[in-house]
């Protein structure tokens, strides 16, 4: 038995651009879902609970979903949905875009000509406090203080550096955000997932015009600017909007 | 060249960030549909897969 997969919902009589699986559009007036088959032996909802928790099959089924939509980047506007809806009919596919067609209409209408780039930040915690300490011992040779106080600044320091950081992630969201027509941030990865020695500091995702490299060449100055201090910056996508249609329909 | 050195942990970080938007992001419907995840954490149930699969990856070294 198969049950229909639905990745996105895209504008009535959209080109379907080529996908890594087989996917159609199933219309009801201005909208339609991009859809493709799946086996509700492995959709079904006692298959799927079993699934998630399958490395290998989550994120072969990610990596399609987001290919499907990346298909259509740059090319048509499209709303994601999230992973795994999934309905039985065509009928129901139809029902749910025509119960929420002001929506899609207006997010659609939003999301033209524009893509999502996602900018992180990372810090080498390290180097960076010893900047910060590099350049408080050339005030503290200056001002010539004894070594208890120079213990308690060391340790202000630390905080001190904390502090810096927090601003620094701010800073950089509000430059890039100056670069984009709307951005978020959302929670930094830990190292345990990202693998790294660096620490993120800044997982933003911004939405910007296509082909305009404004937000590109932004983090490239904050590169320029932070390098030195153990701080670098990583742009990534474009991604279909993921982090921009976020309006949760809420449950009737 | 350390993206060299790591292969498997810079496709990790390619999962993460999958995990962050197909997984995280995208419009949640509710309500009519028929099967489904809209009422599961599917983060918090990635990040759990992927979470295990670096501990076992890290464990093989």
């Amino acid at each position: 038995m198969s049950g229909f997969y639905v990745y996105g919902v895209v504008a009535a009589g959209s080109a379907v651009p080529a996908s890594p699986v087989a996917v159609r559009l199933v219309e009801c007036g201005s909208l339609a879902a991009v859809v493709g088959d799946v086996s509700l032996e492995e959709f079904g909802e006692d298959a799927l609970a079993r699934n998630l928790n399958d490395r290998e099959w989550l994120e072969a089924h990610a990596r399609t979903h987001d290919a499907v939509l990346h298909a259509f980047v740059g090319v048509t506007p499209v709303v994601p949905l999230r992973f795994g809806a999934i309905y039985r009919t065509e009928d129901e596919v139809r029902r749910m875009l025509e119960t929420r067609r002001e929506f899609f209409e207006t997010t659609l209408a939003q999301l033209r000509g524009r893509v999502e780039m996602g900018v992180k930040a990372w810090i080498d915690r390290a180097a960076f406090q010893r900047q910060l300490a590099r350049r408080g011992a050339a005030e503290e040779a200056a001002s010539g203080r004894g070594y208890l106080e120079r213990r308690q600044s060391e340790l202000a320091a630390a905080g001190e550096a904390s502090r810096r950081v927090a601003e620094l992630a701010r800073a950089s969201h509000e430059r890039l955000l100056a670069a984009a027509v709307d951005g978020v941030t959302n929670r930094a990865q830990p190292r345990e997932l990202t693998g790294r020695l660096d620490e993120m500091i800044l997982n933003g995702a911004y939405l910007v015009p296509e082909d305009d490299s404004r937000l590109v060449d932004e983090v490239a100055r904050l590169s320029e600017e932070w390098g030195r201090l153990g701080v670098s910056f990583e742009a990534t996508g474009p991604w279909p909007p993921y982090n921009f249609a976020r309006i949760e329909e809420p449950a009737r | 060249m350390s993206v060299v050195e790591r292969p498997p942990l810079e496709q990790q970080v390619t999962l993460v960030e999958l995990v962050d938007r197909v997984l995280g992001k995208g419009v949640v419907i509710t309500g009519d549909i028929t099967l489904s995840v809209a009422g599961v954490d599917l983060v918090y149930v990635g990040l759990r897969v992927l979470l295990s699969s670096v501990s076992a990856l890290e464990a093989a070294r």
